[in-house]
């Protein structure tokens, strides 16, 4: 057919051209070659540069680099040369020279004699050392001689050999005198040598000696200019220089080997570890830069850390940016973007809550217990107490079983051996049988103390919410619906997020907790007095968690709920008993039971209907119940009167003109069915305690390695296209997207509202998007090995548990805790005041210095010191803002204890150090100086007196003793302004004279003669101080100031005008 | 002749092309170092203005109180009838306002003046309660008191101390490095005692005498804002032109009954909420 055709075309039958001659193919092979050779120079082009742009980068770096230091040398230069100018440096230039003549006579001597002694020691080293090696030998010959015989012929030979004579030749000392010659035996030979390097090590040490005061000014003047120079000085910037001439470019990387670690960065980023602050202004390239954050490369030295474990990315690859940089497909993980870089922190720093220095990680993770996500999501670290008491219920049972086992074994045994036939068979059985039962004791201790365990780890167990079994008796019932429907239209700050619920949803929801909240009748609270409930509101510490005002009015703390209109929800009666106290529980909740156990059950077994911390047994089956509410809100200890007038003042906070349309479906039991499916769904039970749900498991996704996971697995619906367009199909784009608006990826889907995703809109800002963003991309699979972790097991492990219980009870909201850092009272208005600044709580910054472990560890448990007289602060009784009581469990108070010993680098376990007992003499001279008017201690600190106190700023010295370490007391009489800026105690109290403390004012005449150390004295005064001998100090203040204003006199007995109490 | 060429043309474009990616940026102009000019050292001209003026007080000025200094009796003893001194009022006229240039000066920078102004302890009060210093200008602090003291000045800006001074001790001499109006300082021994310190990168500042007036001398001529500053009052700003050798006069006035008190337990300004005041005196009754 094609022949056809083809024979069709040629109709002429024209004579078909040869292809082998008619035909070139020279236009296909010139092609072919051509390609051939661009393929080739491109091969080489791509070898050479290609494929390694950092050979540019690197030429370009050094380029700017060399002209940058050139034109910072003169510059440099004149500065140095100012600074040598200066008066300071002349000084220290002319004490050199002073210095350096007051020695040069002495020392030239040295020289002199050092020079002759070298000149002998070289004659005599080399004919010294020659004979010792020969004696040496020889008297080896002799220790391994055979006979008796030939012993006496080598000793023969040794004594010969040690006769010499040894021709030392000295050669004259100024070339001209005459040589010397000395012939020696070998003992002078050995004396003279010895005699002549003593004297040599003699006449150095003394040089040194000489030389001490010029070395040091030396010293002196180099830190001079070190510490005036900024940047680098001259010699620095010339090694530089130097560096960048003989730079050769290579492929430049750090290779850890433990780790595997291959990090080329350094290529490319060829300034980041240069000493200089290298800015992109600077060097005209952002990757030029040298390291902004040289102190973190301190702890994190790159030589074992390398680039990549922070910044992620992928260290090996050198082509090109996207893949060095790890953005290029499939590669896990990619370069953090600057607002994420703290993400970096999170593989190794998995045990840490608080970070210092990385405010977006302390963020994120703040975030992640406030808002509530841990409601849902678990994440290894968090919920501490909920996963130790799985395991310690589970050690429980193991070890009932083992010793049930070894009780069987015990029998066993026991039978065996009184059967035996043999004695010392049975003797063996008996044995065993004993150390069973003695394992079995041990056993029994460890079961206590896990017991105990489980019982607090119950107690330190808290909930994000509050519990909705009481919204009966706290919550006007027409809110209820409305608040769940939209929180944050109520409340927009709230941690509870918004579901995105239909009308019949909110109905049966709200049904459901309505119809189940218990219906214990609450006592009615007389009204108090809203003014000075505000007052209180405002002094008593409220402030450092909870917030109230609207918008720009807002003030106070982030950590609890904005108050602004708390008025329009709650019942008054609940409100004055959670005041009171927020631990209070209208029924004990029994898990063992799964229910609560009221009046009732207590009746049964005829037991009053007592339940607290002490009283914590179930009444039906006798293991722990738990019976307070699982808030961290503590209690103020707050008087009835207080709490009254506190709720009255909040009763206040409401908008006026809002209604709340009646809710008669509330009551209505045929929706509860579906409220408790609702319920189930949306995880409420996973932030609150709602009847039935007590042991409901998480429902969300666990986060701990999310940033890990496989792309594909994270569902962006029907958005991975757009994502992938746009550039965010990655985790960071995925979370943030998610946290922005939840069903995002529900998007464009036709779904039951069962399948719809659950996740609520928790209502963030950009910035809280930013941190848990951050947070979560930098949770994933260590790529890592252990070793990098920061998992210290020294002191260092009880500040990272510490921190947990700090955020966990926001103690940084009324104290400083780290250095910098500033509590959310110190930053309200009314604490901008002078006056007002001394009502602030105290700082923690050395605390585990300041105060005993033992003393700590019962502040902590009953802040008010006291068991009867618990209104109060037990130590500043004059602070407005009154420390709370937490009823932390033993087990946080040893924890937070540690914290503070740890974070003071304080020994373990306290010793108390003894203290020279004070001396008559030397408790009339303390006495007289407190009692001065010189000295201001009583006007300031407690004394027990109360009209005195209500206007104190200090602690009473009574309870130094048992409170205070006497080393810190010293140093913080000595300067306090150094441990707690900006305290009430002025610094300059004393004043260095010799090497003792003296009091700075005028000393009393009996004083002046005293030997001693002033601040030592006052310490073991302080430490021994009694209420008798504190009230003859107050009486002698008294007398002392009537009689004679600037009296000095001892103070005369009298009794005390008022005394505090009997 | 066409075949020949083209390989070449590939060599030469690829060269050509290679040497264009070697070929590097021109290293960048050298950065600015520092932002803008510094300000530069006023040279006297002879030109320079005055201004004066008076601090009116309208209504009734608030009673003055007795303190009470019981808590020290050195202090009773030498001051027995000591009177409050946040607000003194004669004839209509308001003393210890604080009036200082508080913009038009830019430009310019000064020396730090070589005289000491002093803080005296007299009587456990400050004497003077109100004085300006320049940024870096010393301070001397004595005591003329036969009780202790201790010297706290509470910045926001500058660094906090708090030193003891004890009778008879020698002059405390410090000085704050920034500019801060006003910075209170006082001592935690006697809480009465309150001083004012205003600190300023120039010395134009004065403060009202017991007749209420003030004179501001030595200005470069120009426009300025000239702050007046009172502790219960607050400010008041007043804009004046001061030609050469010109004496302008100017005047503030402030009303009795606009006093503020920043952490007073009854006014705190971020907690009123305007809703919420009328239900509030409802539920007290």
């Amino acid at each position: 057919m094609e022949r056809e055709m083809v024979e069709r075309e040629n109709p002429m039958g024209v004579e078909e051209p040869d292809p082998i001659t008619s035909r070139s193919m020279s236009g296909a092979l010139l092609i072919a070659s051509l390609v051939l050779v661009g393929t080739l120079i491109w091969a080489l082009y791509d070898e050479v540069y290609g494929r390694r742009p950092w050979k540019a980068m690197q030429r370009e770096f050094v380029e700017r680099y060399t002209a940058y230091l050139k034109r910072v040398k003169p510059r440099q230069a004149t500065t140095e040369a100012a600074l040598k100018q200066s008066p300071e440096y002349r000084k220290l230039e002319q004490e050199l020279t002073a210095a350096r003549q007051a020695v040069a006579p002495r020392l030239r001597e040295i020289d002199r004699e050092l020079a002759e002694i070298e000149r002998q020691l070289e004659a005599i080293r080399p004919v010294f050392q020659d004979a010792r090696a020969k004696i040496g030998a020889l008297t080896y010959e002799w220790e391994v001689a055979g006979s008796e015989r030939a012993k006496a012929r080598k000793m023969r030979e040794i004594e010969e050999a040690k006769r010499g004579p040894f021709r030392v030749r000295l050669i004259a000392a100024d070339g001209e005198g005459k040589n010397e010659e000395w012939r020696l035996t070998f003992d002078e030979l050995q004396r003279r040598f010895l005699a002549l390097q003593e004297r040599k090590a003699q006449l150095v040490s003394e040089r040194a000696r000489l030389l001490e005061p010029v070395v040091e000014i030396e010293k002196k003047m180099n830190q001079y200019l070190q510490d005036n120079l900024v940047g680098l000085d001259q010699k620095q910037i010339d090694g530089l220089l130097r560096k960048m001439e003989t730079f050769k470019i290579e492929l430049k990387q750090i290779h850890v080997q433990d780790g595997d670690l291959v990090d080329r960065c350094i290529s490319c980023h060829v300034g980041i570890l240069e000493p200089l602050p290298l800015t992109e202004q600077i060097m005209g390239r952002k990757a030029f830069v040298s390291h902004p954050n040289p102190a973190l490369l301190r702890i994190h030295n790159p030589e074992r850390f390398g680039c990549s474990p922070c910044h992620g990315g992928n260290g090996r690859a050198t082509t090109n940016v996207v893949k060095a940089h790890g953005l290029n497909k499939h590669w896990l993980w990619p370069l953090y973007k600057p607002e994420n870089y703290e993400a970096g922190c999170v593989q190794c720093h998995f045990r840490d809550r608080v970070l210092e220095g990385a405010e977006v990680f302390n963020l994120g993770r703040d975030l992640y217990e406030l808002k509530g996500c841990v409601g849902c999501h678990r994440y290894e670290g968090y919920d501490r107490e909920t996963d130790a008491l799985l395991e310690v219920r589970k050690t429980i049972r193991q070890l009932n079983l083992e010793r049930a086992e070894n009780e069987r074994e015990i029998r066993r045994a026991l039978r065996a051996a009184d059967q035996a036939t043999d004695d010392r068979e049975a003797r063996r059985l008996y044995a065993l049988a004993e150390t069973l039962r003695v394992k079995n004791s041990q056993i029994a201790d460890r079961l206590e103390q896990l017991e105990l365990q489980a019982k607090y780890l119950m107690q330190d167990q808290k909930k994000v919410g509050p519990n909705l079994k009481e919204v009966r008796l706290k919550l006007r019932k027409e809110w209820i619906p409305v608040w769940i429907e939209n929180p944050h239209a109520f409340r927009p700050t709230t941690k509870m997020p918004r579901f995105r619920l239909s009308r019949e949803e909110v109905q049966a929801i709200s049904a459901y907790l309505w119809q189940t909240a218990l219906r214990d009748p609450l006592p009615t609270q007389p009204p108090g007095d809203p003014i000075r409930g505000r007052e209180l509101f405002e002094t008593r510490g409220c402030l450092a968690c909870h917030s109230i005002g609207e918008g720009a009015q807002t003030i106070g703390g982030t950590f609890a709920a904005n108050l602004s209109r708390v008025g329009e929800k709650v019942n008054y009666d609940y409100l004055v008993r959670w005041i009171h106290n927020p631990r209070e529980r209208t029924r004990p909740y029994c898990p063992n039971e799964r229910r609560d156990i009221g009046p009732e059950d207590y009746a049964k077994r005829g037991l009053p209907f007592r339940f607290d911390l002490n009283h914590s047994k179930c009444p039906s089956c006798g293991s722990e119940m738990q019976v307070q509410q699982m808030t961290v809100m503590p209690s103020l200890r707050l008087s009835w009167q207080e709490a009254r007038d506190i709720a009255s003042f909040l009763m206040t906070q409401r908008r006026s003109g809002v209604s709340y349309p009646p809710a008669p479906f509330m009551d209505d039991p045929k929706l509860r069915a579906r409220g408790a499916q609702l319920i189930r769904r949306y995880g409420c039970a996973g932030c609150h305690e709602i009847s039935g749900f007590e042991e409901e498991p998480k429902i969300g996704t666990e986060l701990t390695r999310e940033g890990s996971k496989p792309i594909e697995q994270l569902d962006f619906g029907l958005l991975a296209r757009e994502a992938k367009r746009q550039g965010w199909y990655n985790h960071k784009g995925f979370i943030e997207n998610k946290l922005r608006s939840p069903d995002i990826y529900d998007r464009g889907k036709l779904k039951a509202p069962e399948d719809r995703l659950r996740m609520p809109n928790p209502n963030l800002t950009e910035e809280e998007i930013r941190a848990l963003t951050t947070f979560l991309i930098g949770s994933v699979n260590a790529t890592l090995p252990p070793s990098y972790y920061y998992t210290p097991d020294d002191q260092r492990k009880d500040i990272q548990e510490g921190w947990w219980i700090i955020k966990k009870y926001n103690c940084m909201g009324c104290h400083t805790i780290m250095p910098g850092q500033r509590s959310v009272l110190s930053t309200l208005p009314r604490y901008q005041d002078p006056d007002w600044k001394d009502q602030l709580p105290p700082s923690l910054i050395g605390e585990g210095a300041r105060v005993r472990p033992d003393w700590l560890a019962r502040f902590l448990e009953n802040p008010a010191l006291s068991e009867t007289n618990l209104e109060r602060n037990g130590v500043r009784e004059y602070l407005k803002a009154r420390m709370p009581t937490f009823y932390f469990s033993p087990n946080e108070i040893r924890i937070l204890v540690r914290f503070f010993e740890a974070l003071s680098a304080q020994a373990q376990p306290y010793i108390e150090p003894k203290l020279e007992p004070i001396t008559e003499m030397e408790r009339a001279l303390a006495r007289q100086l407190f009692t001065s008017p010189a000295a201001p201690c009583l006007r300031c600190h407690m004394t027990g007196d109360p009209a005195h106190d209500q206007k104190a700023t200090a602690p009473n010295f009574l309870i130094a003793r048992e409170r205070l370490k006497p080393g810190w007391t010293a140093r913080w009489m000595i300067d306090p302004q150094a441990i707690s800026p900006g305290t009430a105690m002025p610094s300059g109290l004393f004043r260095r004279e010799g090497d003792r403390w003296v009091f700075a004012g005028p000393l009393p005449e009996a004083f002046k003669a005293y030997p001693g150390d002033h601040v030592d004295l006052l310490v073991r005064y302080m430490f021994q101080l009694t209420a008798e001998e504190q009230r003859r100090l107050l009486a002698g203040t008294r007398t002392a100031s009537r009689a004679r204003p600037s009296g000095m006199r001892l103070a005369v007995e009298r009794p005390p005008s008022r005394r505090g109490g009997t | 002749m066409r075949i020949g060429k083209s390989p070449l043309v590939l060599v030469l474009t690829l060269a050509a092309l290679s040497l264009q990616c070697g070929k590097k940026e021109e290293v960048g102009e050298a950065p600015k170092e520092e932002g803008a000019a510094p300000a530069v050292a006023y040279q006297p001209t002879g030109d320079e203005g005055t201004i004066t003026g008076v601090v009116n007080f309208t209504g009734q000025p608030p009673q003055r109180r007795r303190i009470q200094m019981d808590a020290d009796p050195v202090c009773a003893q030498k001051n027995p009838s000591a009177l409050s001194e946040d607000v003194i009022v004669n004839n209509g006229k308001l003393q210890n306002v604080f009036v200082y240039v508080k913009s038009g000066l830019e430009k310019y920078s000064f020396s730090v003046p070589s005289e000491e102004p002093v803080l005296d302890q007299n009587g456990c009060m400050y004497r003077p309660r109100v004085l300006g210093v320049m940024a870096g200008q010393n301070l001397k602090i004595i005591t003329s008191d036969p009780t202790n003291h201790n010297i706290h000045p509470t910045p926001k800006n500058n660094p906090e101390w708090n030193v003891n001074q004890p009778p008879g001790s020698e002059p405390i001499i410090r000085s704050f490095p920034r500019p801060e109006v006003m910075i209170p300082v006082k001592c935690n021994q006697h809480p009465w005692m309150r001083a004012y310190v205003g600190v300023l990168r120039h010395p134009f500042h004065a403060v009202s005498r017991e007749d209420g007036s003030f004179e501001i001398k030595g200005l470069p001529p120009g426009e300025y804002e000239i702050e007046a500053w009172h502790e219960r009052y607050g400010a008041q700003v007043a804009k004046v032109t001061v030609g050469a050798k010109e004496t302008k006069q100017i005047e503030f006035t402030y009303a009795a009954g606009q006093a503020y008190r920043p952490g007073s337990l009854r006014l705190m300004p971020a907690l009123v909420l305007p809703c919420c005041e009328k239900t509030m005196a409802r539920a007290a009754k």
